[in-house]
Parts: structure tokens; C-alpha cells; sequence
């Protein structure tokens, strides 16, 4: 009895110890993997409004970049991100994140459009679980790069924004190149970008114009 | 947004993502137990009731408890530790009612524990954000995967013992590998994907 | 406590006569899949060397105060808590490469060198020894995840460390990049030491 008891004691005063060091240690990271995130999303947004960005550019510079740069304005439940010229007033263009269901899991996004709402300027896909090397590589330039200057337009009957064909079959500039082997991405992204696009179009741009 | 069809994920873990052949989980027992089909077999069928079964339980546990008291930084170890208790709960009742399938899974349940694949699904399951349906079909399916990939080699392998002659340091986990390696390329073909340029 | 000598015959038996990997084929799951990238398998490295190093130590101090009956549990406690603390490092500090690597982190959890090494060395002896012996494990395991490393990359991507090593119009090996390719290069490994290990037992499959 007493050595069960001591077994007790014993497991319950470890788990005690390592449950308060793991806590600990997540306290004392949790900060940095806030401001990483924060960090992420401002570097994407730059990205995607082309406003030019290295690799290496210092984090606090582009903190001080995207607070000059880019102002967000809530439009009904969703953040939309407003870019401007250097000069501060003149705009520059709109982003703001799309996502959907990918083939794995959710895929998520963020989408650059000029002032005026005629093209693209720039899209990123910032979070996915498709396979590496197939689906995964809507994370790879040649593929999120063929979006710039997609042209817009709502979707109006079952005439889509862009579609994405297999690579060698695209003529239009409203076609753009799928992802070999990975269909079931590619479907999927071609559906939810499609949606998204459509209702920043439709409900978001009149909300933005109504404000202004 | 329509949500991952559940019959789509099941399918696709059997066959274009297994969890063995694509993600290399569960590789250690796979190399030491699928010298004999018997075997196989017996530890293919455990896994696949205890996947299916540790994923939904990990996933009503960590939408549930977990993640409503902010203990999400915790889950590996509650994971682990359901796991482990959850094999130990099966261990206990087949002995206890069904002898005749004890003898056969017996030996393979606590093996299973460190098996990584079981651990592996309920990773993947929560950074997917799957519902407990979705967990369930993705659990199952990984796997009935597993147990497919674990038999195929099996068989290969007894039937390369009997009539092969290989080079003396290829025998045992060298050409395993390599059988594993090709069987993996095969089920490449079930998404029509590979593309060698 | 073992002499001086000793302690480096635990460390080098680690390394290389026993390499985990190659003689004993073990803890391959979790690692392997990252291996397609090197700065990926260099980071998954440094997570298992800690873990493992410091499980090993953490058990062997423990070892005459923990109940026989619950080792097991407390020795995965131990693990999985090593395992948090790495996982929540490399997220804080390496943000791209902990999106990259998923869940594989989490997984050095359940493989099996760290469990098998406290099991097998640090439950029974004295703490600077079950320390050398991880640390000789689990580099000896890393030595040939680097190389499977340094032979995936340069073929399936043409780059090594992101940089680009193989010539204008190499044709990249797409099958290096998968699953598959990884499969051969460590069965083609394993084939290989057998020639090369000092007394190669033929199919040594210990578990």
C-alpha cells in the first residue's frame, strides 16, 4: 500500500515539476511567436501591394514600413488592408486574406488588387497542408506569380475570374497554369479564390465605396 | 465553404497519402514485424482499430477540454498518454472476453504504443483542423493504409526469402527499405501525380 | 564510474560501431520524411540530440528514486516534455522552418532511440555516462540523416543548403524530392554499411 501510495506521490510531484517547466518555457516564448506572426502577415501584405521588400530587409524596418504604408479598415466582419503610395494619401491598392478548404486542410491567403479594382496585383499563399512537392507548391513563386495582373470582373453567370488549366493547354489571360499531379489543389484553390474574389467584388467593394 | 468530404479523406489516406508509404510514420514495427504475413496481419488489424479510435477520442479531448481551458501546449502528452492508456483498456477487455483474438492481437497492443503513426494521426488531424467525422474517416484510413502497405511487404518479403538469392549485406531491413522504397513509387500512381522530368 | 577511456568507448559506440540507424535500423519515422531539405534535417537533429541527451540524463538522475512499475510513464513525461520545450524554441526562433517541419517535431516523441536508449543505458547507469551515450546516439543518427540529406537535395532540388550546387540544366530528380527516394537512399545506406561496419552481423535486427 505504501508503495503504491509512494508511486503516487512520486508520478504527481513529476508531472507537477514538468508541467510547470513546460509552461514556463511556452510563457517565455509566447511573446516572440506573437510578434513572429504579426511580422508575417505585415512582410505578406507588403508583398502582395508590391511594395518592395528583401528577404533580409530587418524586422524593424518593416514594422516601420508597414506603419507608414498600410492602414486597415474593418468592412463589415472583415479586415480589409489599404495600401498607399510614399506620399502617404494616394492609394496604392487593397489587400485582404481569402482561404478556403484545400485537398489535406484548410488553404489560406492574402490577395493584392489595384485602386481601381481591375486586376491583381499580387496574391501569397501563407498557410496550407498539401503535399510537399505536389499541392504544396502553391507556396512556390512561378505559381502565386502568374496571378499579377489578372484581370477582374464579378462572376457573372458560370464565367469564372480565372481558371487553372494544366500547364501547356492555357491561352487566355484569364487561364492560368495548375499544378501538375496535384488536381484536387488545384480545383480547390481555382473554387475558393473564385468565391472570394467574387465577393470582395460584389459586397466588399460597395461597402468601401458607400464609406468613402 | 464546403468542408473536406470525410469519404474523400478516407480514400485518400488508404491509398494517395498513406501515412507509411508517403510520411514514413510507423517505419520501426514495419521493419521488424513484416518478416511474417502472420504477423502482419495481426498488428495491421490492432493499429487500424486503434488509429481509428485514438484520433476521434484525441479530437473530442482536445476541442473539448483542451482548448476550452487553454491547455492546447500540453496535447502531446495528453495525447501520448491516452494512447497509451487506450491500448492498455483494450489489452485488458480482449483478454478478458475474447481470449481467441487476445492470442492473436495480444502480443502486437503494447507494441503499438510507440508505434508513431498512431501519434502521427492525431498530430495531423488537429494541424488540419478535421471534425470528429473528418478525424474519424482520416483515422481509419491511415489506418487501413497501414495495414495494406504492412501486408503487401510481407508478402514480398516471404516469397523473396524462399526464392531469392540476394547479395549478403542487402538481406533483411537493406532490401526491406528498398521494397518499401518501390511499393511507395507504385502508390504514387493511385493520384496519377508522378511526373519524373 | 567508468574511467576516462570508457567514456569515450561509450560515446564512440554510439557514433558509429552500434549507429542506430545503420545496425539497428531504429527512430527512422519521424526524421526521414524531413530529410528532402537539409536545413530541415539539421534543425530535426539539434531538436533529437537535445531530447535525447536530456532524457537520458534526466532518467539517469532519477534512477534510484523511480518506482520500477511507472518507469515508463514517467520516462515518456520526461520526453514529452523535452519535446514541447524544443518544439516551442524552434517556433519562436525559426518561424519558416517550424511551418515547414509540421508536426514532425512533435513526433521525436514517440521515436524510438530515445525511449530505447533510457530503457536500455540511462536506467542504469550514472548520469555523465547515460549523457555521452545519447549524445553519441544521437549523433551517430544524425550523421546518416545528413547524409541521406546531402544526397536528396543536390538531386531532387539541384541546391544544398538552399544554394545552388548543380550545374545550369541539371534535370532535377522529382523522385529524390518524394517519398520513395528516400526509401532507397537509406536502404541503399544500410546495404552499404554492412560492407564497411567493424563485425557486421548479417540482418541484425534488434529491437
Amino acid at each position: 500500500m505504501t508503495k503504491q501510495l509512494r508511486s503516487v506521490v512520486y508520478m504527481f510531484l513529476i508531472s507537477l515539476f514538468f508541467a510547470s517547466l513546460v509552461s514556463a518555457v511556452k510563457y517565455l516564448n509566447e511573446k516572440t511567436i506573437a510578434s513572429n506572426q504579426a511580422l508575417k502577415l505585415q512582410r505578406i501584405i507588403l508583398k502582395v501591394l508590391e511594395i518592395p521588400v528583401e528577404k533580409n530587409t530587418p524586422d524593424d524596418q518593416i514594422s516601420r514600413l508597414f506603419m507608414e504604408r498600410i492602414k486597415n479598415i474593418q468592412v463589415e466582419d472583415r479586415i480589409l488592408y489599404v495600401g498607399y503610395e510614399e506620399d502617404a494619401h494616394t492609394i496604392l491598392g487593397y489587400a485582404f486574406p481569402v482561404g478556403g478548404p484545400g485537398f489535406w486542410g484548410p488553404i489560406q491567403g492574402m490577395v493584392g488588387v489595384d485602386p481601381e479594382v481591375t486586376k491583381v496585383l499580387g496574391i501569397a499563399f501563407t498557410k496550407h497542408s498539401e503535399t510537399p512537392g505536389l499541392g504544396g507548391r502553391i507556396t512556390e513563386n512561378w505559381f502565386s506569380s502568374q496571378f499579377k495582373d489578372l484581370p477582374l470582373h464579378p462572376i457573372d453567370g458560370d464565367k469564372k475570374i480565372f481558371y487553372l488549366k494544366p500547364a501547356g493547354t492555357t491561352g487566355a489571360p484569364n487561364e492560368l497554369d495548375a499544378i501538375t499531379g496535384a488536381t484536387n489543389t488545384s480545383s480547390a484553390v481555382e473554387a475558393f479564390l473564385n468565391d472570394d474574389l467574387d465577393y470582395f467584388l460584389k459586397e466588399l467593394w460597395t461597402a468601401v465605396e458607400e464609406r468613402e | 465553404m464546403t468542408p473536406i468530404n470525410p469519404l474523400t479523406l478516407f480514400f485518400a489516406a488508404i491509398f494517395t497519402n498513406n501515412i507509411l508509404l508517403t510520411n514514413f510514420l510507423g517505419l520501426c514495427p514495419f521493419l521488424s514485424i513484416s518478416k511474417e504475413r502472420r504477423s502482419a496481419m495481426g498488428m495491421g488489424a490492432a493499429v487500424v482499430f486503434v488509429m481509428a479510435s485514438t484520433t476521434v477520442l484525441n479530437n473530442w479531448i482536445y476541442y473539448k477540454i483542451l482548448l476550452p481551458f487553454g491547455l492546447e501546449h500540453f496535447r502531446y502528452i495528453v495525447f501520448i498518454v491516452v494512447i497509451a492508456a487506450f491500448v492498455q483498456l483494450v489489452e485488458m477487455t480482449v483478454e478478458r472476453f475474447f481470449p481467441a483474438l487476445y492470442f492473436v492481437l495480444g502480443i502486437f497492443l503494447p507494441l503499438i504504443t510507440v508505434n508513431c503513426a498512431i501519434f502521427g494521426a492525431s498530430l495531423f488531424m488537429i494541424i488540419r483542423g478535421y471534425n470528429l467525422v473528418q478525424s474519424l474517416a482520416y483515422g481509419a484510413g491511415s489506418g487501413i493504409g497501414w495495414w495494406l502497405a504492412i501486408m503487401a511487404v510481407s508478402a514480398i518479403r516471404e516469397k523473396l526469402q524462399k526464392s531469392a538469392k540476394l547479395p549478403k549485406g542487402l538481406e533483411g531491413p537493406a532490401i526491406t527499405l528498398i521494397i518499401t522504397g518501390l511499393l511507395s513509387l507504385a502508390f504514387l500512381a493511385f493520384s496519377g501525380m508522378i511526373r519524373v522530368q | 564510474m567508468p574511467n576516462l577511456s570508457s567514456k569515450k568507448e561509450i560515446f564512440l559506440t554510439g557514433l558509429w560501431k552500434d549507429n542506430p540507424v545503420l545496425r539497428q535500423v531504429l527512430g527512422i519515422c519521424s526524421t526521414l520524411a524531413v530529410t528532402n531539405l537539409m536545413v530541415n534535417t539539421l534543425v530535426m537533429d539539434a531538436g533529437l540530440i537535445f531530447t535525447v541527451c536530456m532524457s537520458s540524463l534526466t532518467v539517469s538522475l532519477l534512477r534510484n528514486y523511480t518506482p520500477m512499475r511507472i518507469r515508463m510513464m514517467v520516462q515518456t513525461l520526461i520526453i514529452a516534455s523535452y519535446v514541447i520545450i524544443v518544439d516551442s524554441i524552434i517556433k519562436a526562433h525559426l518561424p519558416d522552418i517550424s511551418e515547414a517541419l509540421g508536426p514532425y517535431v512533435a513526433l521525436i516523441i514517440t521515436n524510438c532511440i530515445i525511449m530505447g536508449r533510457c530503457e536500455a543505458f540511462a536506467r542504469n547507469n550514472p548520469p555523465l555516462a547515460s549523457f555521452l551515450d545519447g549524445l553519441g546516439m544521437s549523433l551517430g543518427y544524425s550523421l546518416i540523416l545528413i547524409t541521406i540529406a546531402f544526397i536528396r537535395e543536390p538531386l531532387g532540388f539541384g541546391t544544398l543548403l538552399g544554394i545552388r550546387v548543380m550545374p545550369e540544366g541539371f534535370v532535377q530528380w522529382t523522385i529524390m524530392i518524394m517519398a520513395p527516394g528516400a526509401f532507397f537512399t537509406l536502404g541503399i545506406l544500410v546495404w552499404i554499411s554492412k560492407y564497411i561496419l567493424p563485425n557486421a552481423k548479417n540482418g541484425v535486427e534488434r529491437k
